[in-house]
């Protein structure tokens, strides 16, 4: 099949193109996931390059390199900061390059005192500061957003996938599947979302076993039912239009008509509701980490964040920067999304002058 | 019409029984709940009292006196059956926690979010409505833009994260507000002034918490309606016919705008009364969102259930009541 964009949608693009701000924060928000794929180029413990004795080493990605590679009395992991320092003083041995943040994001940066957050400083490297176990804050915040943005996408294919597959066959096939659905539908979406996640979450938590797998699972749990209601009744409607009549009348079998007329049509519009889902996703995620229902420490997540912020009063910069990132995040997503909307609904309004 | 209400009340208790019996369930197959931390508890006790370390020291007898203490003797459907009926005759069980029956936890608690909530819900609903208007009125102007990036930050932004900066920023550093509570710890020598500029300044903040996210929504709402509405034929009408441009806002396009605004309230019920929970956690309020979360900390299940019974049955009714805001306030709906 050859790609091409049907005129509509080019149209919707140019619109989108057109809203400044939307556009604008979707550029930035582009970028930044762009950014955070490469986070271990930018920000890592391990060392872009290193020289020594003659030799290239490349230890960003791949396997550990022990400590004994780079004449280091010890086998485990090399500390390359470390090495830094040591090869600095002994310059004909070689050199080595760090990433502009030369932390980890769950590696303790004991300071030789006891562990108490440290503000920010240019000299240490540490850009927003350290968080209550000498943590980089803004390496977290990083791999923060990273797992934030595998939640979201994770979230966004599993309710997309239910509420496509589940609302078009209702709406399509009617009938008995769709008054069952419909109930459960009513029964489901009123159940107090957030109350209900938490306590399905501290339960998981509780049997030891939360990972990013059942996070997402108690998550799309109760929230599936409002893009499922939204497939249905856009499929109902669109099913009793001509083209789908025409469509049987030349002997189009169901799966066809599904697959190659409805669908395209219904499934457009969808996306005008997926920043608002990212939103949701990201929202729901950070709020259960701060909680500590989330992803099990120490992944790094802003929610954890901004509960060590309200606990570490001294120590502003770990919730400012929690609080940044979240709220930079969720204004671009809402941007994008009020412009999609509008690019995909323009509305004209008179204007009384 | 009636059909339709009848079904909706209907299907309350279905969604009632759903909803608790799911809970319920899950809340059975938890380890650490209370039954292990009693037994746990009796063990240390036994050790300090100088026990044999080695032995097991609860016996097969209280180990089963401790599971019909917490009603974990019984199947989980005769378990349900049992509570729901006491659910029916208003008991909601005894607190593992507070060793206090669980109506009374709620009952102290449900005042401050319902303080809370009312004040929220008038606010929001008392500056929407004009500032909605003000942007409709001066729309992609200086003031509208200014107030849309104000609202856009506003919608995007969840409460509890603006708490979270707010209480260290303004609270703990600054020290412009109380960091927590619902009133001061001297409020009872306070003056009748006094105790009410008590409980403004520490709600200043949780306030502002609550009000952000309806805030955001309904002023666009409102904005948008009325957009709408203005660009409709009536007003075009009703200007061209001499009527002035304020009648014509206020008194033709206003009264139309006004129906998506009263379906919300139905739906700012849940506010009212299960609070914010993460809100209420930073704020360390009293109130119904508080307790549940910390029941949920503290695996204090009957607290859960109850504060489950008491948001389930609020959210149930109050989307019923929206409905039926819509079908009072604008002739036009008919459900079906």
């Amino acid at each position: 099949m050859k790609f091409s964009l049907n005129p509509i949608t080019a149209k919707k693009l140019r619109r989108f193109r057109q809203i400044r701000r939307g556009f604008v924060s979707f550029t930035i928000l582009a970028v930044l996931i762009g950014l955070s794929l490469i986070a271990e180029v930018l920000v890592n413990s391990r060392a872009l390059i290193v020289r020594f004795e003659g030799k290239w080493y490349f230890p960003t990605y791949g396997a550990i390199i022990p400590g004994r590679t780079f004449g280091l009395d010890y086998d485990y992991a090399t500390n390359f900061r470390e090495l830094q320092a040591r090869l600095e003083k002994e310059p004909e041995r070689g050199w080595v390059l760090m990433p502009p943040v030369p932390y980890d994001p769950i590696e303790n940066c004991y300071p030789g005192e006891f562990f108490r957050p440290r503000a920010p400083s240019f000299a240490e490297r540490h850009f927003l500061g350290t968080d209550q176990l000498n943590r980089d804050v803004l390496a977290r915040v990083v791999y923060g957003f990273r797992n934030a943005l595998i939640f979201a996408g994770c979230y966004i294919v599993l309710t997309y996938l239910i509420g496509v597959s589940l609302g078009c066959s209702m709406g399509y096939f009617g009938g008995r599947l769709d008054l069952f659905g419909q109930r459960l539908i009513e029964i489901w979406s009123q159940v107090p979302f957030f109350f209900v996640v938490i306590i399905v979450a501290s339960i998981v938590s509780g049997l030891g076993g939360m990972n990013l797998g059942w996070l997402l699972g108690v998550v799309v749990l109760f929230s599936w039912t409002s893009i499922t209601w939204y497939m249905r009744s856009v499929t109902y409607k669109e099913k009793a239009r001509d083209y789908v009549h025409a469509a049987e009348v030349i002997g189009a079998g169901n799966t066809r008509i599904i697959f190659s007329h409805v669908l395209p049509n219904v499934i457009s519009t969808l996306v005008t509701f997926a920043p608002f889902s990212v939103a949701a996703a990201i929202s729901a995620l950070t709020a259960l980490d701060f909680l500590g229902y989330g992803l099990p420490p120490p992944t790094p997540s802003w929610g954890e964040l901004l509960r060590q912020g309200t606990s570490n009063l001294s120590a502003p910069w770990i919730v400012a920067s929690a609080f940044g990132a979240l709220m930079l995040v969720l204004v671009l997503v809402t941007f994008i999304g009020e412009a999609v909307r509008e690019a995909f609904d323009p509305k004209k309004f008179t204007i009384y002058r | 019409m009636r059909d339709y209400f009848l079904r909706r009340l209907l299907l309350i208790p279905p969604t009632f029984i759903g909803v608790t019996l799911l809970v319920f369930a899950i809340t059975r197959f938890v380890p650490g709940g209370p039954l292990e931390r009693a037994i746990m508890e009796a063990r240390t006790s036994e050790t300090r009292r100088g026990g044999d370390m080695g032995r097991s020291s609860t016996s097969e007898e209280q180990l089963a006196d401790l599971k019909a203490y917490y009603g974990l003797d019984k199947p989980i459907p005769v378990a349900y059956v049992q509570w729901l009926g006491k659910v029916v005759r208003c008991d909601l069980g005894t607190s593992h926690r507070f060793n206090e029956p669980v109506r009374d936890l709620i009952t102290q608690r449900l005042p401050v979010s319902l303080v809370y909530g009312g004040i929220t819900l008038a606010l929001t609903y008392g500056v929407c409505i004009p500032l909605g208007i003000a942007k409709a009125i001066r729309h992609r102007t200086g003031f509208d833009n200014a107030t849309s990036a104000l609202i856009f930050f506003g919608y995007a932004v969840p409460g509890y994260a603006l708490g979270a900066i707010l209480i260290v920023f303004l609270a703990a550093r600054a020290e412009w507000f109380p960091m927590s509570g619902f009133v001061g710890e001297n409020f009872s020598d306070l003056s009748i002034w006094g105790k009410v500029v008590d409980l403004a300044h520490h709600a200043v903040l949780p306030l502002v918490c609550y009000a952000i996210t309806s805030f955001a929504f309904l002023t666009m709402l409102m904005k948008n309606q009325l957009m709408d509405n203005l660009a409709a034929d009536f007003v075009r009408t009703a200007v061209a016919k001499g009527v002035s441009f304020k009648t014509a806002v206020l008194r033709h396009a206003l009264r139309n705008s006004l129906i998506p605004l009263a379906t919300h309230l139905g739906a700012s019920l849940t506010v009212f009364v299960g609070g914010s929970y993460l809100i209420e956690f930073i704020f360390d309020i009293n109130g119904m969102g508080l307790l549940g979360v910390q029941s949920i900390f503290d695996r204090d299940y009957p607290s859960v259930m109850g504060v489950l019974v008491v948001s389930s049955l609020v959210l149930l009714t109050g989307n019923v009541i929206s409905d039926m805001l819509i079908a009072l306030i604008d002739p036009r709906v008919r459900f079906k």
